[in-house]
């Protein structure tokens, strides 16, 4: 197990060189949800509403976008196939790719942290109950691009593979509108979005307003951890579909 | 000697597609032992499930004692494969690849070569060149440097050669050649016979899933006989009959495949050109060779 850490944080490290050194993955990662932060909450209303719950928008961008193209991209260039034939395990080259994608969510974070304290929305109260809703989140998310990217033919389709989940993800949560103000069908429905609960958990961390119904949304991540790793491993690849 | 590897009835198949097709063999510590075969041989899907990427579809397979797949934690420090098409992280430089793997190495309790493995592939000159920018043939050679770079105790190179200039090839040899001198086991699969002759201490031949003969590179070479050529000075001889062996015979160049007896076969051949008053131009004997029993493997399956 010492030895899985130690090669996770090392292909980690090598993430986000690679990352460094790719503009388009830097720019999707990165940069590319902060401008829809600034996008929402420029029109909303209550814009510290909307940027507390920025993190879900970054999860969606910084952890599955992301990490759907780098399984699919590095699944079709043979390069899991040599990950995996090295000294590193499976659980190693996930977390490794996870850990990265925490490390790039965690800086949007802390970013997103100081914009919302120079606009006069404070910073964050609790912060124990972010990370836990990061870290959460963040394993949901892996898991699930593990598991789209073995349903993703190629590295040049990803883009349009994971608008559909994207855009559920965007317009059903309580990104910009809150639960209580979905119709009843709606909110329902959003709840249920892996999303959803990231976004609700992290909110009340930054605003510490802390409720025990918390403690559902930790279920309901906790029920597509379960999901994820089931759909991951009937669907994840390590060889190139064509093959 | 203790064993190495162990497979025993080995089967793989893809839908109905059977790749391999019942293969046994066993290869001793410290041994290196070649996989021979054209492509479509099999011998890549043989390799592929000894290195624990797929599951065997029937038989067993043992590396070093262990499942490749049930106990693949316990086996991987132990192993490492150079496999014939893989890919790299093409943004990271040569040396930074290196690092990876070596990083990687020390993690897993494992103590890298000490040489550079750069200077023993000859690419330290393009250490700091990004891998997406070498070519094909340089790629193998990062490709061994990485395979040989955790000293195992068994390593698998699935057509190390293949793509490498003469020089690269030579280079490559030498290495493999130092690796098994320091005790590690090898298993190499190629198509190219003298690579096959020059390493390999056993070596087996494999034609669409089975394995057709195997042993020692004289043993193997023994089971295909001499060969006596020689020109005849015109057309229209009627060549005689040697140790039961008629001739091959084309543009006026015979050559007789001669399993048993050669000698005896020589002087009945000498007496009947005599007798017909014929000088054999260019006559010449020669040991069967690798490529022989080769060729006989393959035409003998196409039949």
């Amino acid at each position: 197990m010492k030895t899985d850490v130690l090669h996770a944080v090392r292909l980690a490290r090598t993430d986000l060189k690679l990352l460094g050194r790719n503009f388009t993955a830097l720019f999707n990662a990165v940069i590319l949800p902060l401008l829809f932060g600034a996008m929402f909450s420029l029109t909303a209303p209550d814009a510290t509403f909307v940027l507390t719950g920025l993190p879900g928008v970054m999860l969606a961008f910084a952890v599955f976008l992301n990490l759907v193209n780098t399984f699919t991209a590095r699944r079709e260039e043979l390069v899991l196939k040599r990950l995996r034939g090295g000294q590193g395990s499976a659980l190693a080259i996930f977390g490794g790719a996870g850990l990265a994608a925490f490390a790039v969510f965690a800086f949007q974070v802390v970013l997103l942290a100081i914009w919302i304290d120079r606009t006069g929305g404070g910073l964050p109260a609790n912060i124990p109950v972010m990370l836990g809703g990061a870290v959460l989140g963040v394993a949901v998310f892996s898991l699930l691009a593990a598991a789209f990217s073995g349903i993703t033919p190629t590295a040049e389709s990803v883009q349009v593979a994971v608008l559909p989940p994207l855009m559920v993800m965007i317009f059903a949560s309580p990104l910009v509108v809150p639960l209580s103000a979905m119709p009843d069908a709606l909110a329902v429905f959003a709840r249920m979005v892996p999303a959803t609960p990231v976004i609700e958990i992290m909110r009340a961390g930054y605003t510490g307003e802390l409720t025990s119904g918390l403690w559902l949304y930790v279920g309901i991540l906790g029920v597509w951890l379960i999901i994820g790793a089931a759909l991951a491993k009937w669907l994840f690849r390590w060889d190139p579909r064509h093959s | 000697m203790t064993t190495a590897i162990e497979v025993t009835g080995l089967r793989q198949s893809y839908g109905a597609f059977e790749a391999v097709r019942g293969v046994s063999f066993e290869v001793g510590r410290g041994e290196l032992f070649a996989l021979l075969g054209t492509n479509g041989a099999g011998k890549t899907t043989t390799m592929e499930v000894l290195a624990g990427y797929a599951k065997a579809s029937a038989g067993q397979v043992r590396v070093l004692g262990l499942d490749p797949i049930a106990e693949r934690r316990r086996l991987r420090p132990k192993v490492s494969i150079m496999v014939q098409e893989a890919g790299f992280l093409g943004d990271l430089t040569v040396a930074e690849t290196v690092g990876l793997w070596r990083g990687m190495c020390l993690d897993a309790g494992r103590e890298p070569i000490k040489a550079d493995p750069l200077e023993l592939v000859q690419l330290k000159p393009k250490a700091k060149t990004r891998v997406k920018q070498l070519s094909g043939g340089q790629r193998r050679r990062l490709d061994l440097a990485l395979a040989v770079l955790s000293r195992p105790e068994v390593l698998f190179l699935d057509e190390p050669t293949t793509g490498m200039d003469p020089e690269a090839r030579q280079v490559t040899w030498e290495i493999i050649r130092d690796v098994r001198e320091q005790g590690a086991t090898v298993l190499l699969t190629t198509h190219y016979l003298e690579e096959a002759e020059r390493l390999a201490d056993r070596l087996a031949i494999m034609h669409e899933g089975v394995i057709h003969v195997h042993g020692t590179v004289d043993e193997v070479v023994a089971t295909t006989g001499d060969r006596i050529r020689f020109r005849l000075p015109y057309d229209g001889v009627d060549l005689p009959v040697l140790e039961g062996e008629r001739p091959e015979l084309r543009e006026r160049t015979a050559t007789y495949k001669v399993e048993k007896g050669t000698h005896a076969a020589m002087r009945r051949l000498l007496d009947w050109a005599d007798g017909h008053g014929l000088t054999l131009e260019r006559l010449e004997v020669r040991p069967g060779t690798l490529d022989d029993v080769f060729l006989r493997v393959a035409k003998e399956s196409a039949r």
